[in-house]
């Protein structure tokens, strides 16, 4: 029943496609909305379009306003759909300031179907959300419906066809080794709690992490043993190697020569470092393969 | 010299053998507990089905009833009025702390529940006010002289879950500045002026909590279901482990393995071993259980 519903979503918002015909295209937050439709079918924008920057964000959506923050955002526009039977539709479109930040913050939450959206779009739940060019978007309401659904899929697509550009993955990314990633896990982030979200390491930034670094996050899978591996850049050789020191003084004081300890579960886990970027194997069932990981890691980050 | 702060990191938890399956709040269990030669917490967890309508409306008259026979049985009274005269004084001036959060607010027939019991122990219905966010700026608030905590738990973005503790947020004018390292520090709120030694009766809505949040608005229908309970206590720290573990509980049910609770709810603990809130142990709390035991899930 679950994956007929999502075949039908996936219908519709393919459908959606081709009753796009506008060629207006937006580049701002403002445009964007000056272009958005005012209804679609029976569907129709209810009340004023709102606005929060990082400071008020948290009067609209609380505590959850920290996540869009730990990613630098810049804006966030809402407006509300008000449907045939009471349903409302609420459309969040958020300015993360660049690319990079809004793949980032879309891979903080990967649960769901991949559906065909804007760069990369995810439905679950009854959330459809995509990343464009330096936006964010997210759809979602609380009473779903047929039409509510349909609205969503359609109200998607407009979206990402009036952002006129894609916009780049970050580059980290494509530094982390190929073979062996699973490519669902992979999360693009700066903050230590948003590590601690996906990975908790320590109560304390002893990776240094901040707004100045990046770092990738991604399970591997190599030759029947599970790996998580952490790829961070820092903007500087010796931010780099204070970084380092920190995680084996605290995390690894009992590295061997190769940079690697066995951890108390049994698992391995190891860090190196290459110029200014970190690579740690923080859990994996075997040794030997932690230690090729570590050192694939190190040399296509410093390659490319 | 100061000495250098210990870092807690994953394998101190590792050391510790904890798992979810264990027990351990979440993944990251309490380390060490300065009450760990103290008392248990007493804590509360009355249930009632019949709370909830087939349209999912909330049966105010069960409600009251559960409030009043959990709060009896939390101070050992004869009944439910009798209790409320130990909570409160006729000359106190009472703030109840609620909650707004649109998609899971406090019920408001819970609300007025509380209210009636507490004119009826004597308080005077001027001296009275139920606030969330606008309690830095509510006369009864600011001279208050006992609150009364209460809201549902929820899946929280930032914290990991919206919690008792966490609650009282509001009464900071800058609460982003409790946002640091998952909201560990939300214990510290406690100390303020406002707040500090004045919280008479804590109360968890657990009636259909949020277990699992997606999205900026973190709320969807698919991740709430019926539990139909209220926990009560004088502890705040064991009420909100109570909820955490029955929560935890719910995720791995629904998800068919361990999912812990993310980000870690790290305040709880904290709440405990840095702040002596409370207790968060599972062993230092006496759990007493009223009503419908199906699907407790602890």
């Amino acid at each position: 029943m679950k994956a007929r519903s999502i075949l039908i979503f996936m219908f519709l918002i393919m459908g959606s496609f081709f009753m796009m015909t506008e060629k207006a295209f937006a580049d701002s937050l403002d445009e964007l909305r000056s272009l958005l439709p005012v209804s679609i079918g029976e569907w129709k924008a209810e009340g004023e379009d709102q606005f929060y920057d990082p400071r008020t964000i948290f009067d609209y959506i609380d505590g959850a306003g920290e996540v869009y923050r730990a990613y630098s955002m810049r804006r966030c526009l809402s407006r509300r759909y008000a449907g045939p039977k009471g349903g409302v539709l609420i459309l969040d479109i958020f300015d993360m300031g660049s690319s990079e930040d809004a793949y980032g913050v879309f891979t903080h939450d990967r649960e769901g179907n991949a559906v065909p959206l804007g760069q990369e779009g995810l439905y679950n739940a009854s959330w459809l959300r995509f990343w464009k060019d330096r936006f964010f978007i997210s759809l979602s309401d609380e009473t779903r419906t047929d039409s509510s659904e349909e609205m969503k899929g359609i109200l998607a697509r407009k979206v990402s066809e009036l952002i006129r550009e894609p916009g780049r993955q970050p580059a980290l990314i494509s530094r982390l080794p190929f073979q062996g990633l699973e490519t669902g896990s992979l999360r693009y982030l700066h903050d230590p709690v948003i590590l601690n979200t996906h990975f908790y390491l320590s109560d304390e930034n002893i990776l240094h992490l901040g707004s100045g670094t990046e770092a990738a996050l991604a399970t591997y899978e190599h030759m029947g043993a599970r790996l998580t591996l952490l790829l961070v850049q820092y903007p500087d050789e010796d931010k780099a190697a204070l970084a380092h020191g920190s995680l084996m003084k605290h995390y690894l004081p009992n590295a061997d020569r190769e940079g690697i300890a066995r951890l108390e579960d049994g698992k391995w886990a190891g860090s190196g470092r290459r110029g200014r970027f970190l690579a740690a194997v923080l859990e994996s069932s075997d040794r030997e393969t932690a230690v090729r990981l570590m050192a694939e890691a190190l040399e296509s980050a410093e390659k490319q | 010299m100061a000495e250098e702060k210990k870092v807690i990191t994953r394998r101190d938890f590792l050391k510790a053998g904890a798992c979810v399956a264990a027990g351990g709040l979440m993944g990251i269990p309490v380390l060490r507990s300065p009450a760990d030669a103290g008392e248990q917490s007493r804590v509360v967890l009355v249930r009632n089905m019949d709370v909830l309508s087939g349209n999912g409306s909330i049966r105010s008259d069960v409600l009251h009833e559960m409030l009043d026979s959990g709060l009896s049985a939390l101070l050992e009274t004869p009944d439910g009025a009798s209790a409320w005269k130990r909570i409160v004084r006729p000359e106190d001036v009472v703030g109840i702390k609620s909650n707004v959060w649109h998609s899971l607010p406090t019920p408001t027939s819970l609300e007025s529940a509380i209210r009636k019991s507490i004119i009826y122990a004597g308080v005077k219905e001027s001296n009275i006010s139920v606030d969330d966010r606008g309690v830095l700026n509510n006369p009864i608030f600011r001279n208050g002289t006992a609150l009364i905590n209460v809201r549902p738990m929820r899946a929280h973005h930032w914290s990991g879950l919206g919690t008792l503790l966490k609650n009282y947020i509001m009464f900071t004018p800058r609460p982003s500045d409790y946002h640091d390292n998952a909201c560990e520090n939300l214990g510290a709120l406690w100390q303020l002026p406002q707040i500090r030694g004045k919280t008479r009766l804590n109360i968890l809505v657990m009636l259909t909590p949020l277990f699992h949040g997606t999205g900026p608005h973190h709320f969807s229908k698919e991740h709430i279901w019926n539990y139909c309970g209220l926990i009560l206590s004088i502890d705040p720290v064991a009420a909100d482990a109570t909820g955490a573990r029955i929560i935890q509980a719910r995720r791995n049910l629904f998800f068919k393995s361990p999912r812990p609770i993310s980000p870690p709810i790290l305040h709880i603990a904290a709440a405990d071993t840095k702040f002596g809130l409370g207790n968060s142990r599972p062993e230092a709390i006496h759990l007493i259980k009223l009503g419908e035991e199906r699907d407790i899930l602890v």
